[in-house]
């Protein structure tokens, strides 16, 4: 794969890879941050991309692997929660990152926004690459290199979990 | 399909930020900073026992009898370490030419976990000497093997480096490096989880790696933790 390529590459994927590394880090520099090294990952090892893959599996298994390290970063500094609320709020008064839309729909927002940060790491990864991409049971799989059953009860999972704390409210003063 | 699948797409929906396309592009086209090639800079000298000191500057590496094979060894796994494939350092390390105080400091250095940083006076309360702060400092100066003993790990309590031998732009280097470097890589092929540089982790093709942020995470999608590098222990 040469430079040109891998640049149009870059530029047709770069929305969507923001997208996932935006819902999963919950701030615009981190993400810009990890599309920014997933790609540039990307390109160091373009020599050995092998066509058998899908580039879209390559890139976004990238991506997912720079979120989910800085994942394990905020989990030993131990504020990963109160990072996803605070940019839920910011994002949900500015509309940040968000749709600008009614303050129904921004408080709607924020509350999906801490539900979310109650599912598993690993689930939560595989719903933002379902969600923003629409991306099948098979290519998630490959991404996070898992069983395709794996993939199901992980999505169903923190599906659950997700409708848990929505009906809980999120307003039990527990955050 | 229920109304959460779409009350979802539409919660993931992102707009990018205007000019990312740009800035990515700009980042495509910038050199990369090797750090490798600073392993040339370094010499090495090593006893029976272990690497005793690791200096700046050309210079030979420095053995005495079988230390040939610890100061290969470590020559090698700082190559890695450089170049971002390594997390962990297994050479041994004789630290007899050092004090009791010191020791204590390099000791507890040694486990601040990689990508991690603490505070010269949070160092010295782990070591039971809480008002210490200022020896700490100066015990971890007078560390003989920097980078393998990561004092660069210190920081100052305030978030500013303070001083580093090799100076303070490597210290923001090596910290950096440490950054952007997975700890945990699984394999897919054979679905089992290792610390970067274990030698198993180091046989995984460029395709088949997949990063992971704790081995309980692993372990819900079906990884087990390799038995050689234990990334259980090193995680915790």
């Amino acid at each position: 794969m040469d430079e040109r390529t891998f640049e149009r590459l870059a530029e047709e994927y770069a929305g969507r890879l923001y997208a996932v590394a935006y819902r999963m880090l919950g701030n615009r520099a981190d993400a810009e941050d990890a599309v920014q090294r997933a790609l540039l990952k990307c390109f160091a090892a373009r020599a050995t991309y092998s066509p058998r893959w899908a580039v879209s599996t390559w890139l976004y298994r990238a991506v997912a692997n720079v979120c989910i390290d800085e994942l394990r970063r905020r989990k030993v500094r131990g504020h990963e929660e109160s990072l996803d609320t605070v940019s839920a709020v910011r994002a949900s008064r500015g509309g940040v990152g968000g749709i600008a839309s009614t303050p129904t729909a921004s408080i709607a927002r924020l509350d999906l926004t801490r539900a979310l940060a109650r599912v598993p790491r690993e689930a939560r990864m595989l719903m933002a690459l379902h969600y923003v991409n629409g991306l099948g049971y098979r290519e998630l799989a490959a991404i996070r290199g898992i069983s395709v059953n794996t993939v199901k009860s992980q999505l169903a999972r923190g599906k659950a979990i997700l409708k848990q704390a929505l009906q809980a409210g999120g307003h039990d003063g527990s955050d | 399909m229920d109304r959460t699948d779409d009350v979802l797409r539409e919660y993931f929906a992102v707009p990018a930020p205007a000019g990312l396309d740009a800035r990515l592009r700009a980042a495509l086209r910038e050199e990369p900073r090797a750090l490798e090639a600073l392993i040339d800079r370094f010499h090495v000298e090593a006893s029976e026992r272990g690497v005793a000191r690791l200096a700046y500057g050309r210079g030979r590496d420095v053995t005495a009898g079988r230390g040939r094979r610890h100061a290969e060894q470590a020559r090698q796994e700082l190559a890695e370490y450089l170049a971002g494939r390594r997390t962990f350092f297994t050479v041994p390390v004789d630290l007899a030419g050092v004090g009791e105080f010191q020791g204590r400091v390099l000791a507890a250095a040694n486990r601040i976990p990689f990508g991690q940083v603490t505070s010269y006076s949070d160092l010295a309360r782990r070591i039971g000497r809480p008002r210490a702060a200022r020896a700490v400092g100066n015990a971890l100066g007078a560390n003989p093997v920097p980078v393998i003993v990561p004092c660069h790990r210190v920081i100052r309590g305030d978030g500013s480096w303070g001083h580093y031998a090799f100076g303070a732009a490597l210290k923001t280097r090596l910290l950096e490096l440490e950054r952007t470097t997975p700890l945990l890589v699984g394999c897919a092929s054979t679905r089992i989880v290792c610390r970067r540089g274990c030698a198993h982790e180091q046989r995984i093709g460029e395709n088949g790696r997949v990063v992971f942020a704790s081995v309980a995470d692993a372990a819900g999608v079906g990884y087990r933790p390799c038995k050689v590098c234990r990334p259980r222990d090193a995680a915790a």
